[in-house]
């Protein structure tokens, strides 16, 4: 009962400073807004210096029949393809007005299309002439300079103020284009070999002059029976592959036809997708993903100034005497104190995530349900730390160090302003000795398409145990005297 | 014969090599009204402190109805209402709710909380202004505040700390009004000032409180009665005759520090005055001069001490 009234009590003096409650709500997500106008993107990428190829994919397949590459679409082999070549890191923008418009600000160089047909146009590609190709004319996507983008749908739309970057952007895409396109018309032309209608036509074109002794035969190949005629062509197949025995002339992918090892798995990283948010808030940009966890875990942080200023007026006003002379115990005491700020810091912590989804587009990951968890975890450590502070401060001002201090060394070294995966490999162990550190760590990985929860689960304890560890040292350097 | 509420026995404190308490040894009757008295630094906060549980003393030991007073203990606690020096009450919350919070701190609950709360507003004068946030009191109102939150809970012991610091005249009167009305009405008050005039004013009895000693502690008279009365006369001259006369009144010494000045000590400075006016008349002499000074507290401490209760 004690414990409920001092708590009530310090909750309304909080509340009843309302300005201070306006701006303990207010100034996380300003922070939020500021750092990522700052950084942008960037505080979610690792320093890379790879050349980036933005792409829009809007191929609707099909698939290539009989190919190597599975139920991938042609854009998709091509993508893959591109995200192969070393230095080389492929965005993925969603759609085409969103690529438009980064051109159109130069924020991008240059931007490939795959329009809807692409996978239809690449299909129809062919050496040869229709009657080969079941009456339809096979399409030449080769001219002067290499690939003819504009013969298979794809569009490359140019930042005209950045044509030398743009030019780069188009010889990468033509070199992949022609590795995967040359090599899946020559495999396809390769089978055509064996075929009767192959063999028909070679038949008809392949005339030699009678000898004087023998049989006059104009055309040997036609008087051949229909099975001797397709051993005629597998023979030719067979031979030719004897012969240019360098090359998999059936390979249809660049590697097969060179007789080259597979192509390893693409670089982490090296096909990715753009998010880059809306409107002026950028709602919906991937940094947000970060900043929100870390405003919310920074500022969780930021009670420990708030609680350690309710003790210190405790004291300057006198009413600390009153509470030690009143039938209270040092754990009540302690106890009443707790409760109003892990209240304010749980409030704060659910406000800023609704605040960071509602204005900044932050997605909650597939198990929102865990979230205030984590949020009750990270308070629970933070309430623990500010009563440590508390137990130590005896004034405002060795709270406003203290607290800022520890609030700012922590946060920045826990990773709340710069992400730890991009701090150096030693450093990012020292930093797991702080909350914050599995605070976000928590945060991320609930915010993964598929999350561990024993991951989660995992910070949380080990932020309870911040908290207890926290709590029992104030417990035992709190002086109330 | 009434017995001992709280009893003070041998009670010493010391700060590293700093003695503030050096064996203070008293007792207060129930429903008695005590004063301490002594100056800044005497150590009357200390041992408030060590009496109203915020303390423990180094030596020694305080009881409340023969139940020792430890520094832990909460059933003491609820017993002891405090006062203390500075004030201790939220300005941002308003007198009512300062008030609610302490009774609730104290266990009292619903109605009866209600009812105490009202209560004390109607004592202390604060009934108009219960909805006010106390920073926009005056220093006086916050004075009886600070007094109000100390009595809501009934207690059987009141100790007030120097309670009338930074007040006006006319909350002191009201602050002093409201002490007499609780000894009135059964509660016993330890009142700790260096205000002589106070102490005097309101206490039956009162003890005095020197660099951490109680070098007196009896009923107000009795302590006056350590003080003779004293008359300083200047005369155009002294005539043998007179000083003879003068010597001859009972109770009564006389001296000649100076010239043509007598200087009277007696018990009562107001009964010898009435014996020396005939004998002035009757030598035919008018004073140039004339002082009297009865015994007070100030002057019980300076013969205690030999310096004056402020220095």
């Amino acid at each position: 009962m004690a414990i409920w009234t001092l708590a009530g009590k310090d909750l309304r003096l909080l509340l009843r400073d309302t300005r201070a409650a306006i701006i303990l709500l207010l100034i996380p997500p300003v922070f939020m807004f500021v750092l990522g106008l700052i950084m942008g993107e960037s505080v979610v990428q690792k320093p890379d210096d790879r050349l980036r190829v933005w792409v829009v994919d809007d191929d609707q397949g099909p698939p290539p029949p009989n190919g190597p590459y599975g139920n991938k679409k042609w854009s998709e082999v091509v993508r893959d393809d591109l995200a192969n070549i070393g230095g080389v890191r492929v965005v993925v923008i969603p759609t085409r007005e969103e690529a438009e418009r980064l051109v159109k600000r130069g924020k991008v160089s240059a931007v490939a299309i795959f329009e809807p047909p692409f996978s239809q146009k690449v299909n129809a590609c062919s050496f040869m002439e229709k009657e080969f190709t079941g009456g339809k004319q096979g399409i030449n996507p080769f001219f002067k300079d290499g690939m003819d983008f504009k013969a298979l749908d794809l569009d490359l739309v140019e930042d005209p103020k950045q044509p030398t970057a743009a030019s780069i952007i188009r010889q990468v895409i033509q070199v992949s284009l022609l590795r995967v396109v040359m090599s899946w018309m020559i495999g396809s032309a390769f089978d055509k070999i064996s075929e009767p209608v192959f063999i028909d036509a070679l038949a008809d074109r392949v005339v030699v002059t009678p000898s004087l002794r023998g049989s006059p035969i104009k055309q040997p190949l036609k008087v051949l029976t229909k099975e001797q005629r397709a051993e005629v062509g597998n023979g030719v197949q067979a031979a030719l592959l004897e012969m240019f025995k360098q090359y998999n002339l059936r390979g249809k992918s660049w590697h097969a036809l060179t007789n080259s090892p597979p192509p390893p798995p693409a670089e982490s990283g090296s096909l990715t997708t753009y998010q880059g948010g809306g409107g002026v808030l950028n709602r919906g940009a991937l940094r947000y993903q970060f900043l929100v966890p870390a405003a919310t875990v920074m500022f969780s942080f930021f009670m420990v100034l708030a609680m350690g200023w309710l003790f210190v007026a405790e004291r300057r006003q006198g009413t600390l005497i009153r509470l030690r002379a009143a039938p209270l115990t040092r754990g009540q005491i302690l106890l009443g104190k707790m409760l109003p700020c892990l209240a304010v810091s749980l409030f704060q912590g659910v406000f800023l995530l609704v605040a960071g989804s509602l204005a900044f587009g932050m997605k909650w990951g597939p198990q929102p349900w865990l979230l205030p968890l984590v949020v009750a975890a990270t308070s629970f450590a933070a309430v623990g730390l500010a009563m440590l502070v508390a137990s130590l401060a005896r004034t405002e001002f060795q709270v406003a160090i203290f607290g800022t201090f520890l609030v700012l060394i922590l946060g920045i070294a826990g990773g709340c302003v710069w992400p730890r995966e991009q701090m150096p490999e030693q450093v990012q162990a020292w930093t797991q000795l702080t909350p914050q550190a599995w605070a976000l760590d928590a945060y991320q990985e609930l915010l993964l398409s598929t999350p561990n929860i024993g991951s989660v689960l995992t910070s949380c304890g080990v932020l309870a145990a911040f908290g207890i560890v926290f709590t029992g040292l104030a417990w035992l350097l709190l002086k109330l005297d | 014969m009434s017995q001992a509420l709280l009893e003070v026995c041998d009670v010493r404190k010391n700060y590293g090599r700093i003695e503030a308490l050096r064996g203070v040894t008293f007792q207060v009757e129930e429903n008695e009204l005590f004063g301490l008295l002594g100056p800044n630094g005497a150590g009357k906060t200390t041992l408030i402190s060590i009496l109203s549980c915020l303390l423990a003393p180094s030596a020694g030991e305080a009881r409340l109805s023969g139940q020792p007073i430890r520094l832990h203990d909460l059933n003491s606690r609820k017993q002891i209402g405090v006062v203390p020096q500075d004030l201790a009450i939220y300005g941002e919350l308003t007198a009512r709710e300062n008030l609610a919070f302490f009774g609730r701190l104290y266990g009292l609950q619903g109605a009866e909380l209600n009812h105490r709360v009202e209560a004390v507003l109607e004592t202390i004068a604060l009934a108009d202004r219960a909805r006010d946030r106390v920073n926009t009191f005056s220093g006086g109102m916050k004075r009886r505040l600070n007094l109000g939150v100390s009595i809501l809970h009934r207690p059987k012991l009141l100790l007030l700390d120097e309670p009338t610091t930074g007040v006006d005249p006319q909350s002191r009167n009201r602050i002093f009004e409201e002490v007499r009305r609780l000894n009135r009405e059964g509660m016993t008050i330890v009142y700790t000032s260096h205000y002589m005039e106070e102490v005097q004013a309101l206490c039956s009895r009162i003890g005095i409180l020197d660099g951490g000693k109680l070098i007196a502690c009896d009923t107000l008279p009795n302590l006056l009665r350590l003080l003779e009365g004293r008359i300083r006369v200047r005369l155009p001259q002294v005539p043998a005759a007179l000083r003879q006369r003068i010597q001859q009144l009972p109770n009564v010494q006389v001296a000649e520090p100076q010239p043509n000045v007598l200087e009277l000590s007696c018990k009562e400075a107001a009964r010898a005055m009435f014996a020396l006016v005939p004998l002035l008349q009757e030598h035919k002499l008018e004073p140039l001069e004339l002082e009297t000074q009865e015994p007070n507290l100030e002057r019980v401490f300076l013969h205690l001490t030999g310096r004056a209760l402020r220095d």
